[in-house]
């Protein structure tokens, strides 16, 4: 008996940062999770850091505006009520409020300094 | 807000109760988070910290909401696409994860109905706060674990191999062979069997040399293939495995790879084959490499990858065919390299200690150059323990003085948890400096390190075949260990390497190390290649084949031990000796102590001699450790020493379980190798039992009344499993900081530091899971094991003198004889001989070092007549070891008379027997020819008679046996009766003899040879009389063979013209013959006569034609009909008795 052999649908790919990973579910619900619901259509798997087969891992989604596949990290997207990439952030920046606003500033001088 | 601070004042967040009745809401039995969980305790602390937090933002905030809905109202303005975000933020808008709250909602609705009577509930305001809280733990608990995934994934992109992913996959998929050669830190141990697995290979096998390199990498590819809680990804090593049906990537040492394809010789469970660090040249893995060469042709789907670091790749290619290889640059950083030779007054003789200044100007160097601040440890490379002691006491002293450096040494010798000290942290400002053997070469890597002194020196075990004798030398290293130790500098950072010798002395170095196949004993190698049948080993297709007489030497070997016949055939001795993963001489320990009711304790001291000893060397100063262990010695010998101290743990066991650590820190000795006796032995009793060697005891166990007891061992098992897989869980512990003395303590050593230490290991213990322990109560019963050790505590002389005949023929031919001097010399200078090297002392860890006297025949006894006594001993050893002097160690002493005549595979006489040469080295002395007669004459019988009955017990099932016929099982009254004649042949045999070793001289000119003798006619004349043996003239040594072990009259003193002279009237005692005959005569009669009474019913004619008479020891049981007595009596008592009748 194993406890994550969840057969994989397929690979999740992220289109921004190609990280990526076989996910075992695609949807709003995780399986065996009762309660819970996810706000958007999720990417996601059983969750590998944890021993409790019941926990899941969101992987990534589609941006609400170009439909890319990206991951949750956030180098590449952000959630505020949907999933948007950051590409799709930045031309739209202006709509977002100002503590994300601030945060894409800060990201943006951080990548520059270390790169 | 009012109404808010209304509650706050009936709903306290810190009560138990408050807190339950949101469990009732948000945690029941199958939510995502149930009350009572790890997770539940996390999201309380969460909750109180999120609090805290919404608290302080609270106070702060109210401004910056405001400004920030002023903004959005500019924003909206100036938007092209409306997103149609919300106007205010909340953090809660960037959550993508809700709680279905309808049921909370009814809840909801009857707590508020039930708020009017009872003010203690949740309100509306809690709930929310408690699903809020919720909402963000989730999220970063989903962060968390993505933030792993990534750092996962990043780790993974910037190791070097993975630029060769899609080529290596590519490759494997069109060629049946690939060799990727790749330096330290290229990742091609992890990675590749990860590529595979992704790209759809099953049932990937990957070898590696080391047991513990199998575990380690099972669990990090587990958790790089995100399965480190499935069995995806498993090991298999000597007694563990977490191998399930769903395993798709196994790790295994090539040892146990091995042993599957001489289960499954088409090894059809795999479809990848992996042979890791091929460069590394151990005998398994070239021996592996040669047996998948040959099986490739018949797997043409099988796939064989070779992983290796850039050392000698061609060779590999070229062994398979000109394989494609791939060569990925490794990570290092470069360093520099310093050649430092030692200069000629400081290089020392070979007798003297290594001169420490050398070393100690590198640490000094190190000190002026590089700041304290700047990090960075020492690794120093020595040939030995000795040497690492040496320098450790000179760093040692210069570290106490500085305070900047703490110094571990490193060698295979040292308690595991010693070991271990290496990878904690030294404390800001101070290195480490770790003396280590070539361990830390490839076994065990450092990280943080960035020196290396290199002394260019290791100490390899090598064999010499004519001394029969391991030897530990001291070498140069080759080119390519230098350049792995160097490597071992670049690992974290750019490094520096120190090299004491000079560049030309490197230049000079052997390229690579001499592989093990070319060094060592290939007893074990040939045992088992014959058990495979891959053929003649003289014509096997080694990558670098040994040189023939290294093959020779071993079969001659494996002959001797009875392992191969005289064809080089397996015999079934052979046969089992192969299946047991153990030294020849202790395969045949197991085997004969089946015969007799010995299994538990010879299962003991087998698994004991077949580990590291679990005497601490470190402890043996120390005089509390001393004092502790003296009621485990026995001064029987070092096996007996084993047992006792098994014994002892396994009480403790039973009685304290992991109270056991405490007991072993006390008695300075190292739990782990107990651990792996225990483990050791149960797979000893295992294969014994497959092998029908052993009766299967289970049917005693499953009594009704033992239901219940099951059920209880059940649900402990169960409790048990759930602790071994937390313990898993939580192992990536944090490294613990060293203290600045820590260097100072020994390994439970002297006093107050041991108190020290001690204390603060209880507090450890108690926290900590006793892992060990755990999976000592999973694998084994404690109680069974008990029983186990009781049988084999408290031996009586009888068994124990038994035993020790079973070691000794298991130990067969290792055996040294006391020096004729040694009692005249002092207690450390007593030295003994084996056949093959003169002047081999006894390890100092060895009893007898402590207790030489048990050894020595007493003073008055020997000189009363020129050395005639009955009380001589030898020593049957289990290695014979050369360091600085030439050590037995594991010794124990058997009388020399009895064992020799009882072991031995050649024993020669003169005409009346007087004279006894063993196998042409040791010579015995009889004064009492009447007295030499009958002793011979009982060893042939009961020799005949142990042979038989041990083939018996083997099965006879093999090809070798006549007419392939399973003979019948011995039976308990013939064993019994065995072993009742063997005692009193041990115990009760009263003659003195003299034991002398033969001069080179002597030994040459021993046999008369073959010679046209008349008396041989007589021999053959006599035939009628023994029907049973055949004496045939001894082509070589002369005289007559009257067993495959024993030659008559062949030594060149011999009274060979007056043989016929010695013909004096005997009367048998069971039949009625009376004639003159000579000795060998009277003794093939008595070998063949039975009396009547003996006569077994049952036995057909053939066995009672081809086994020997199981009746004359010197004294038997004889049961007389008419006084309806059993009497214990010679024959010729027997014989006395019935005449009284008769009269
Ligand atoms: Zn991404
Ligand atoms: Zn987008």
């Amino acid at each position: 008996m194993d406890l994550n052999e969840g057969s994989a649908l397929g690979v999740f790919r992220c289109k921004l940062c190609e990280l990526s990973s076989p996910y075992t579910f695609y949807g709003q619900k995780p399986p065996n999770t009762r309660a819970i619901v996810l706000l958007e259509e999720c990417y996601g798997m059983k969750d590998p850091f944890s021993p409790d087969r019941e926990k899941f891992l969101v992987l990534g989604s589609k941006c609400s505006l170009c439909s890319k596949t990206v991951c949750v990290g956030p180098d590449c997207s952000l959630f505020y009520t949907k999933r948007f990439c950051l590409p799709c952030v930045r031309d739209n920046i202006h709509q977002f409020p100002e503590q994300i606003q601030a945060e894409l500033v800060k990201k943006k001088t951080i990548q520059k300094t270390s790169s | 807000m009012s109404r808010e601070r209304d509650k706050s004042q009936s709903w306290d967040w810190e009560s138990r109760q408050c807190r339950a009745q949101l469990d009732e809401i948000f945690f029941r039995q199958h939510d995502y988070i149930q009350t009572g969980s790890a997770e539940h305790r996390e999201f309380w602390t969460f909750f109180e910290r999120f609090q805290r937090f919404t608290a302080k933002r609270d106070m702060s905030g109210s401004k910056s909401s405001r400004q920030e809905s002023h903004e959005k109202k500019a924003n909206k303005k100036s938007g092209s696409v409306d997103l149609g975000l919300p106007k205010d933020y909340d953090a809660r808008y960037r959550i993508n994860v809700s709680v279905c709250s309808k049921d909370v909602e009814e809840r909801l609705g009857r707590s508020d109905h039930k708020k009017r009577r009872e003010t203690s509930g949740p309100g509306r305001q809690e709930i929310t706060d408690c699903r809020i809280a919720l909402l963000h733990f989730l999220d970063f608990n989903q962060k968390q674990s993505f933030s792993k995934l990534a750092k996962l994934r990043k780790e993974q992109k910037s190791l070097p191999i993975f630029q060769y992913r899609d080529k290596i996959v590519e490759l494997v998929r069109t060629h049946p062979v690939v060799v990727v050669a790749g330096d330290t830190g290229c990742g091609k141990s992890t990675q590749v069997p990860q590529y595979l697995m992704t790209s759809g290979f099953n049932y990937i096998a990957c070898t590696q040399p080391r047991r513990i390199a199998c575990i380690s990498l099972a669990k990090r590819v587990s958790f790089e293939s995100l399965n480190q809680f499935g069995s995806k990804v498993g090991y298999q090593i000597r007694f563990e495995t977490s191998r399930t049906t769903a395993t798709k990537l196994l790790f295994l040492t090539e040892g146990l790879l091995l042993r599957q394809i001489q289960q499954d010789a088409s090894l059809g469970q795999y479809q990848v084959l992996i042979v890791d660090e091929v460069h590394e040249r151990h005998l398994h893995c070239d021996f592996l490499l040669g047996v998948l060469r040959s099986l490739l042709p018949l797997r043409p789907d099988l796939r064989l990858v070779l992983m290796s670091a850039t050392i000698n790749i061609k060779l590999f290619s070229n062994y398979f065919n000109g394989a494609p290889v791939l060569q990925v640059p490794g990570r290092l950083f470069p360093i520099q390299v310093f050649y430092q030779p030692i200069p000629p007054e400081e290089q020392g003789s070979r007798s003297e200690k290594l001169d420490p200044r050398p070393y100690l100007r590198v640490l000094q160097g190190i000190d002026q150059r590089y700041l304290p601040e700047e990090r960075g440890d020492l690794l120093l490379f020595l040939s030995g323990v000795a040497e690492i002691s040496t320098i450790q006491d000179a760093c040692q002293t210069y570290a106490t003085h500085t305070q900047r450096w703490i110094v571990l040494p490193l060698h295979s010798t040292l308690s595991l948890a010693q070991q271990d000290k290496v990878f904690d942290i030294a404390p800001p400002g101070v290195r480490k400096c770790i003396i280590s053997t070539n361990i830390a070469e490839t076994s065990v890597t450092i990280d943080g390190v960035r020196f290396v002194v290199d002394s260019g020196k290791v100490k390899e075990m090598s064999f010499d075949p004519k001394a029969k004798m391991q030897r530990l030398q001291e070498f140069w290293i080759s080119r390519a260990s230098s350049e792995q130790r160097k490597g071992r500098a670049g690992r974290t950072g750019p490094g520096i390497c120190y090299r004491l010798y000079s560049e030309s002395d490197y230049d000079a170095f052997a390229p690579y190390p001499v592989p093990e196949i070319h060094r060592v004993a290939l007893d074990s190698l040939v045992l088992q290649m014959k058990s495979m049948g891959v053929g003649d080993p003289r014509s096997f297709v080694f990558i670098d084949p040994p040189p023939a007489s290294s093959i020779q030497t071993a079969v001659t070997y494996l002959r001797e031990q009875g392992a191969l016949d005289e064809h080089g055939e397996l015999t079934p001795i052979g046969r089992l000796l192969a299946q047991l993963p153990v030294d020849v001489v202790i395969g045949k320990m197991l085997v004969l102590g089946s015969v007799f009711k010995l299994v538990e304790p010879v299962l003991t001291v087998a698994a004991a001699l077949s580990v590291q000893s679990p005497f601490l060397r470190s402890a043996q100063h120390n005089p509390d450790c001393s004092t502790a262990r003296q009621p485990l010695q026995s001064n029987q010998g070092d096996p007996f020493t084993l047992l006792n101290t098994f014994n002892a743990w396994v009480q403790v066991k039973k009685d304290r379980g992991s109270g056991s650590r405490k007991w072993c820190r006390r008695r300075g000795l190292e739990e782990q190798r107990l651990y792996e006796m225990v483990n050791l032995r149960r797979q000893f009793k295992e294969l014994l039992r497959t092998h029908s060697l052993l009766e299967d005891d289970s049917g005693s166990r499953t009594g009704p009344q033992d239901r219940a007891q099951r059920r209880e061992r059940r649900t402990e098992r169960q409790k048990l499993h759930k602790l071994k897989r937390d313990h898993d869980f939580q192992e990536n512990t944090k490294r613990k900081v060293l203290r600045l003395e820590e260097g100072l303590e020994g390994d439970g050593s002297s006093g107050s530091d041991e108190e020290r230490t001690a204390s603060n290991k209880r507090k450890k213990d108690e926290q900590t899971v006793d892992i060990q322990e755990v999976k000592f109560k999973l694998r084994h019963n404690v109680n069974e094991l008990q029983e186990a050790a009781n049988a084999s505590a408290d031996l009586s002389s009888r068994q124990q003198s038994l035993l020790k005949l079973v070691l000794c023929r298991g130990l067969y031919p290792q055996l040294a004889t006391p020096d004729e001097h040694n009692a005249t010399r002092k207690d450390s200078e007593q030295v003994f001989h084996t056949r093959n090297k003169q002047g081999v002392v006894i390890h100092p860890t060895s009893v007898f070092a402590s207790d030489p006297e048990v050894l020595q025949v007493s003073e008055q006894e020997s000189s009363a007549d020129k050395g005639q006594s009955n009380r001589h001993q030898l020593l049957a050893f289990v290695t014979l070891l050369e360091t600085n002097k030439p050590y037995v160690s594991n010794c124990v002493r058997v009388p020399a008379l009895q064992a020799l005549l009882l072991v031995a595979n050649s024993v020669d006489t003169n005409a009346d027997c007087t004279r006894v040469v063993v196998d042409g080295w040791l010579e015995l002395g009889l004064t009492d020819g009447d007295m030499a007669l009958k002793v011979l004459s009982s060893a042939i019988t009961l020799r005949g008679e142990w042979e038989r009955l041990l083939q018996a017990q083997l099965g006879q099932g093999g090809p070798g046996s006549r007419g392939g016929l399973v003979g019948p099982k011995p039976s308990r009254r013939d064993l019994d009766k065995l072993c009742e004649g063997l005692v009193r042949f041990l115990l009760y045999t009263e003659v003195s003899y003299s034991l002398r070793r033969l001069t080179g001289l002597q030994s040459q000119n021993l046999y008369i040879g073959p010679q046209q003798n008349t008396d041989l006619s007589s021999s053959s004349a006599l035939g009628f009389l023994f029907p049973g043996m055949k004496t045939e003239p001894d082509p070589i040594k002369g005289g007559l063979r009257v067993s495959h072990f024993f030659t008559y009259n062949c030594l060149c003193d011999s009274m060979d013209l007056y043989s016929e002279c010695l013909r004096t009237f005997w009367s048998c005692p069971h039949c009625d013959l009376y004639m003159p005959l000579t000795p060998l005569e009277r003794m093939q009669h008595e070998a063949t006569c039975r009396p009547e009474e003996e006569q077994q019913p049952e036995e057909d004619s053939e066995s009672a034609q081809t086994s020997a008479s199981s009746s004359s020891g010197l004294t038997r049981v004889y049961h007389c009909d008419l006084c309806n007595k059993d009497l214990t009596l010679t024959s010729t008592e027997i014989l006395k008795h019935k005449r009284q009748h008769l009269s």
